[in-house]
């Protein structure tokens, strides 16, 4: 008998080679309780997000998804797991995952009220760390595609919360990051906003990138996403 | 990967941002000239009125208290910077600087150098007030020493602000205890008036914090005043407060930060 195996010879298949890139991002045995003792909010949650991913959480209010995502991001630590962007948590090096993810808090809060967006989007291109080079280059570009020329030299407390919500959405692509987390991102966007926050989405994914969003369930949006999971009881599961 | 040139940038950014607010508040400047020049009429005229035990005469004691409240201003901008932060946690931009590869602590530490560059304005103007209206005799030949002398003594102060912001970080409390802090600092430090004339005991306390030294040695340099230990003694007081408290007071900030990030408390305020 040949030594030699083959696919027949064996009753299961051989499975895929395992993948060895890192995942954009990546969420493993994530748990969270506020209090000790309590029920904790987010209990043992896994998620991968692959290139080109667009994923959706949906939850009722106080379910956790706002925490979900804050881990994510890395500014706030779970109480157990790990979450990493390509293979790098933000514990093991901060800055790395920060350039790889951006995110988008939910509120209006996060701008400084008697700054204007061109000086908004040229402190958040510095502090990404943008090459200088390119950092007007990029605020700019940011101003064009975000549609916020005629609001580019207007305080931001002069605006309204839908314009304000334009101007944090830029500041979260500016960076050009690899993964956009985006919590309640329709908050206060007319059809033309969220038009534009769609096409930044799709731009982001064409360039090899992936996007979790989070929002209440019921959250009425046209937008397509490849998946759709419900975050509940600390749990999340297909929707 | 980031090089030292988009760092600094990013340093830039944050001194731009807090002098565009600075700016956007137009009265500020002026009112806190004003309060400047209220102090200085003041302190001259006490000057005249009291005879100070260890001044030959009025003029060396306006000299002496003008320095001291030069300082005073440089010491509030210390502390200005906890408030600062407080204001960014409940505004919600320190999570934007948490959530940059910039970070939280080079982000912190990058807004004290308005303040601090602003106090050196303040001081400035408060000199050359108590010079042009108040006949204020600076020390010409040692007056540019004075330049490198306040930065080194900045470095000796910063500490403090950011052990203050570590605390507002971990408390949520803006400024918890500084304006003790600051009236205790203006006492033995000597800002307002000679340490001599205090309490043996309270007298310890000039010598357990870098005040003391470099209110000596920047009223030496600027108006001449006389020294009670050398100026190399003096340098080595301030640079070793800087050395030992500069680690320790960023090392406090990054532990208050990580303790909130474990517990989840750095999104509250």
């Amino acid at each position: 008998m040949s030594g030699v195996l083959t696919q027949s010879d064996l009753e299961f298949e051989i499975p895929a080679p395992r993948r060895q890139e890192p995942l954009p991002l990546s969420l493993r045995g994530v748990s969270k309780a506020w209090d000790k003792g309590r029920v904790p909010v987010l209990n043992r949650v896994d998620l991968d997000l692959d290139v080109g991913d667009k994923v959706r959480i949906a939850g009722r209010n106080g379910v956790g998804k706002t925490t979900l995502m804050r881990i994510a991001a890395g500014l706030i630590d779970p109480d157990r797991g790990s979450a990493e962007a390509f293979g790098t948590s933000p514990a093991e090096n901060g800055q790395r995952f920060q350039r790889l993810v951006s995110f988008l808090p939910a509120g209006d809060r996060g701008l400084y009220a008697r700054l204007s967006t061109r000086r908004q989007l040229d402190f958040c291109a510095r502090i990404a760390l943008v090459p200088r080079r390119e950092v007007k280059a990029r605020v700019e570009e940011a101003i064009d595609v975000f549609n916020l020329r005629e609001l580019a030299d207007r305080r931001v407390d002069r605006m309204s919360m839908g314009q304000r919500q334009r101007v944090r959405i830029a500041m979260t692509f500016l960076p050009r990051p690899h993964v956009v987390l985006l919590d309640e991102p329709l908050t206060s966007l007319d059809g033309e906003g969220a038009e534009i926050l769609y096409g930044a989405i799709e731009h982001l994914l064409s360039e090899g990138g992936a996007m979790l969003w989070c929002s209440p369930a019921g959250e009425h949006t046209t937008y397509e996403f490849d998946r759709t999971l419900m975050l509940d009881e600390g749990k999340l599961v297909a929707a | 990967m980031s090089g030292f040139g988009e760092t600094l940038s990013a340093f830039w950014a944050v001194i731009r941002r807090d002098f565009q607010v600075f700016l956007s508040y137009r009265t500020r400047l002026v009112s806190q000239a004003l309060t400047s020049v209220f102090s200085l009429t003041l302190f001259y005229y006490v000057s005249r009125l009291v005879h100070v035990e260890g001044f030959t005469d009025p003029d060396r004691y306006f000299g002496f208290v003008v320095v001291g409240i030069a300082l005073v201003g440089v010491l509030y901008s210390c502390f200005s910077v906890s408030e600062t932060i407080r204001q960014e946690l409940v505004a919600g931009t320190f999570e934007r600087l948490l959530l940059s590869p910039f970070g939280g602590v080079q982000g912190a530490v990058a807004t004290t150098i308005f303040p601090l560059a602003y106090a050196f304005l303040m001081a400035t103007i408060t000199l050359t007030v108590g010079t042009v209206v108040f006949g204020l005799e600076l020390h010409w030949s040692t007056l540019p020493l004075a330049l490198p002398a306040l930065v080194l003594a900045l470095l000796a102060f910063i500490p403090f602000g950011l052990f203050f912001t570590a605390l507002t970080i971990a408390t949520k409390q803006a400024n918890f205890g500084a304006s003790w802090i600051i009236a205790l600092l203006s006492i033995v430090g000597g800002l307002y008036f000679p340490i001599a004339l205090l309490p043996a005991w309270a007298q310890l306390g000039a010598e357990v914090q870098p005040f003391t030294a470099a209110t000596e040695l920047l009223r030496h340099l600027l108006v001449d005043a006389p020294m009670e230990t050398s100026v190399g003694l003096a340098l080595v007081k301030i640079v070793g407060f800087a050395e030992i408290l500069v680690p320790l007071s960023l090392y406090a900030l990054y532990r208050a930060i990580r303790l909130g990030q474990r517990r989840g408390t750095i999104i509250e305020y």
